[in-house]
C-alpha cells in the first residue's frame, strides 16, 4: 500500500486494492486460510459456534488494540503507554457510570476523550521536548497508570448498567460478537482517514518525512499531536471492549502498568505490513494481523501446549515476520537494481 | 577541583547525600543497620541490570528483553541445581552462557536485520518469557542450595555479600568503557554509527558484543534475585524494565547513545533505591513510586536534553 503522497489523489479505489495483493495482505490471508483449516482438522471444538464466539470477541479486542498502536506508528514513533490509556480511560467511563452517574453514550464519551486527552499529553511532550516518545511514553506509563491506581484505590467498577454487559454478551447469528462489529467500524474510519482525507494524507507525510513535510508548509508538529491522540482515544475504546469482555472495569486487566498490550499491540501492525519508520500504514493489514494472531493463540490453545508457550510462539511470529519483511526489502532492492 | 565541579554526577551525589541527610533528619530510623541493608541489597542487585541497560543506551540501542533474559537465566539456574543437582559452579557457568546465548541472539538479529533493536528485542522478550513460564508451569523452584541463599542473606555489618559480586562488576564496566579500546570503540558506535564504521570499526563486532554483554549482566542479575529471594520464581525481572532506563538516564546517559556515565548510573540507582525507601517509611502508596519514577525520567531526559542544547551537542533534531 505504498502510496506517495504526490499521486494520492490519483490512487483510489483500484490502486489500494492491487497495492493490498502485493503487499502482506495476500500473505495474511493465505496465513488464516491454512492454519484455520489445520486447526479445524487437527483440533476438536475449533469451528464450534462458542470457539468463533470467543475468537470474534478477541479479534475485536486486539484489532482495535493494533490500530491504535498503528495510529501513533504512523509518525514513526511508539506509545508504550497504550495499554495504561486504555485501563485508565475505561476506569473514567466506569467512574463516570457510577461516581457521577451519567447515562452510557456520554460516560463513553468521556472515556473517548479522557483518551485523546492522554494520548495529547505524550504527543504534546515529544513535540516540544523533541525526545523519542520511546523514553517519554516509558515514562507516562508509569505515570498514568500509577495516577490512576492512586486516584481509583485499585477498586474496579463491576456495576455496569444492564445496556453495556448486554452488548458485550450479545451474539449475532448466534456466534458473532459484536465486539467484531466495532473494530470493522473503527477500521473503515480509520480507512477512510488514512486514504481519503486531506487530514489523513498529512499525517502520513508528515511520518514518511517530517522535514519535507515541515517544508512543504505542513504543521508536522500539530499533525504528530494529533496521531498521538488518535492512538490514545482508540486506547479508550480497546479498553472499554475489554471491559465488556470481562463484564467488569479492574485496573489489573492489562497487567502491570498496561504492558500486557505491548505485544500484540506491536505484533498485530507489524504483521500487517505498517513500517516502524513510519509513513506507511495498512489498515486492512492490521485488522487482517488480529485475525491471524488469534486464530493462532486459539488453534494453539486447543492443541494443549501449554497457555505458556503460545507466549513463545507469538514471539516468534513476530520474529519469522520481521525476518520475512526484510528479506522482501532486499528482494524488491535487487529488482530495482536490475531495472 | 575544577575538574571535580564539571563532572556530571557531583550534582547528583550532593542530591543523594541531601535526600539521605534529610531523610534521616525526618525520620530517624532511617539510619539504622536494617534500613541501610535494604538500600544496599537493592543497589546491588539493580546496578547490574541497570548496567545491562547502560550498555545498550551507550551503543543507542535498547534491550526490552532484559528482565526476560533474567527471568529465563534465573529459572533455568534454580532447574538446574534442583532438578539435575548440577555442582554450583557448573550451574553458575551454565546459568552465565544462557545469558551469552540470549543476548547474541538478540544482537544477531538486530545487526543482520538492520532494524531497530527495540521490536527485536520485544520479540524475545515474550520468547524468553514464555520459554521460562513453560518449563516452570510458573510455578517457583525451591531447590535452592544452602550456599547460594547464604550468599543472598549473609552480611558484614551493613554491607551485603552480594556487593562482592555487584562492585567488581561496576568496576569492569568502568573501565571497559573508560580504558580500553574495545569499550571507547563501542561509544564511538553510539555515538555516530556511521562515522564509527568509516573509521573501521565493524559495526557487527560492536552490535552483538553489546548486546551479549547486556545478556551476561541480565544473567548475573537474575542469578543475584534468587540468591535474595532464597528461590528462582519466573517472576524475576517483571519489575526491571522502567528502573533499568530510569537509572542510567537519571544518571546522565542519552538514549542516542555515545555515552555511558557508570558512575551516574550507580547513583541514579541509589536515587531511585532511596525513593523506594523514603516511600516504604513514610508509609505512602507504593503506586506513587510509579508516578515519581516516571516524572524522574521526564525530568532526567529533559534536563539531559537542555544540557546537550547548551553545550551545543545536541544531535540533529528529531521528531519522532
Amino acid at each position: 500500500m505504498a502510496v506517495t503522497v504526490a499521486n494520492a489523489r490519483r490512487a483510489r479505489l483500484p490502486a489500494a486494492l492491487g497495492g493490498a495483493l502485493r503487499s502482506n495482505v495476500a500473505g495474511l490471508v493465505i496465513g488464516i486460510a491454512v492454519f484455520t483449516l489445520a486447526f479445524a482438522l487437527y483440533t476438536s471444538g475449533f469451528t464450534s459456534r462458542i470457539n468463533i464466539y470467543s475468537l470474534s470477541r478477541s479479534i475485536g479486542i486486539n484489532g482495535v488494540v493494533g490500530l491504535a498502536m498503528m495510529a501513533v506508528l504512523v509518525t514513526g514513533g511508539l506509545n508504550l503507554a497504550l495499554g495504561a490509556i486504555g485501563v485508565c480511560s475505561a476506569m473514567v467511563v466506569g467512574w463516570a457510570l457510577q461516581a457521577l452517574g451519567l447515562g452510557v453514550a456520554p460516560a463513553l464519551l468521556l472515556g473517548l476523550i479522557a483518551g485523546a486527552a492522554l494520548g495529547a499529553i505524550n504527543g504534546l511532550i515529544v513535540v516540544t521536548t523533541r525526545l523519542h516518545s520511546f523514553v517519554v511514553t516509558l515514562a507516562t506509563m508509569s505515570i498514568f497508570f500509577g495516577g490512576m491506581v492512586l486516584l481509583s484505590g485499585a477498586q474496579g467498577f463491576n456495576a455496569l448498567p444492564p445496556g453495556l454487559t448486554g452488548f458485550g454478551r450479545m451474539r449475532l447469528f448466534g456466534m458473532i460478537s459484536p465486539l467484531l462489529i466495532v473494530l470493522l467500524i473503527v477500521g473503515f474510519a480509520l480507512f477512510y482517514l488514512y486514504r481519503f482525507t486531506a487530514l489523513g494524507r498529512e499525517m502520513l507525510a508528515a511520518g514518511a518525512n517530517p522535514v519535507a513535510a515541515k517544508l512543504a508548509g505542513l504543521p508536522v508538529e500539530r499533525l504528530f499531536v494529533l496521531c498521538h491522540a488518535l492512538s490514545g482515544a482508540l486506547g479508550a475504546v480497546a479498553g472499554v471492549l475489554a471491559s465488556l469482555r470481562n463484564g467488569a472495569i479492574v485496573p489489573s486487566m492489562a497487567g502491570p502498568l498496561g504492558s500486557d498490550w505491548l505485544l500484540p499491540a506491536f505484533l498485530i501492525p507489524v504483521l500487517g505490513g505498517t513500517l516502524l519508520t513510519g509513513g506507511e500504514v495498512s489498515v486492512l493489514g492490521t485488522v487482517l494481523g488480529a485475525v491471524f494472531v488469534e486464530v493462532m493463540t486459539s488453534g494453539l490453545y486447543m492443541l494443549q501446549i501449554g497457555e505458556f508457550w503460545i507466549q513463545t510462539a507469538l514471539g516468534l511470529v513476530l520474529l519469522g515476520a520481521i525476518l520475512l519483511e526484510r528479506a522482501r526489502a532486499g528482494m524488491a532492492l535487487a529488482r530495482g537494481r536490475q531495472s | 577541583m575544577k575538574g571535580l565541579l564539571r563532572t556530571d554526577w557531583i550534582g547528583l551525589l550532593v542530591l543523594v547525600l541531601a535526600g539521605g541527610a534529610a531523610l534521616a533528619a525526618a525520620r530517624p530510623e532511617f539510619l539504622t543497620a536494617y534500613n541501610i541493608d535494604v538500600i544496599l541489597v537493592s543497589f546491588c542487585l539493580t546496578v547490574v541490570y541497570a548496567l545491562g541497560q547502560g550498555v545498550m543506551i551507550a551503543i543507542g540501542h535498547m534491550n526490552l528483553a532484559l528482565g526476560a533474559t533474567g527471568c529465563l537465566v534465573a529459572v533455568a539456574f534454580g532447574g538446574v541445581l534442583e532438578v539435575w543437582h548440577l555442582p554450583l559452579a557448573l550451574a553458575i557457568g551454565f546459568g552465565l552462557l544462557l545469558g551469552v546465548a540470549c543476548g547474541f541472539v538478540n544482537g544477531w538479529l538486530t545487526y543482520r536485520t538492520g532494524l531497530t533493536s527495540f521490536i527485536i528485542t520485544l520479540a524475545t522478550l515474550s520468547i524468553f518469557k514464555g520459554a521460562a513460564l513453560g518449563i516452570t508451569q510458573a510455578q517457583p523452584f525451591y531447590g535452592i542450595p544452602a550456599a547460594v541463599k547464604a550468599f543472598g542473606s549473609d552480611r558484614w555489618g551493613p554491607l551485603p555479600e552480594m556487593l562482592l559480586v555487584a562492585l567488581p562488576i561496576v568496576i569492569v564496566i568502568a573501565v571497559f568503557f573508560g580504558r580500553m579500546v574495545v569499550g571507547r570503540q563501542l561509544l564511538a558506535y553510539g555515538g555516530n554509527p556511521h562515522a564509527a564504521e568509516l573509521s573501521g570499526i565493524p559495526a557487527s563486532r560492536v552490535v552483538i558484543l553489546a548486546h551479549t554483554l547486556s545478556g551476561v549482566l541480565a544473567a548475573v542479575a537474575g542469578m543475584l534475585s534468587v540468591a535474595r529471594l532464597q528461590n528462582a520464581t519466573p517472576s524475576i525481572g517483571d519489575e526491571w524494565l522502567i528502573a533499568s532506563f530510569a537509572a542510567p538516564v537519571i544518571g546522565g546517559a542519552v538514549l542516542t547513545g555515545g555515552h555511558l556515565p557508570v558512575i551516574g548510573t550507580c547513583l541514579g540507582v541509589l536515587v531511585v533505591a532511596l525513593i523506594n525507601q523514603a516511600l516504604v517509611m513514610l508509609a505512602v502508596d507504593p503506586f506513587y513510586v510509579q508516578v515519581l519514577l516516571g516524572l524522574l525520567i521526564l525530568g532526567a531526559v529533559g534536563l539531559n536534553r537542555l544540557r546537550e542544547v547548551r553545550l551545543g551537542t545536541a544531535p540533529a533534531v528529531r521528531l519522532s
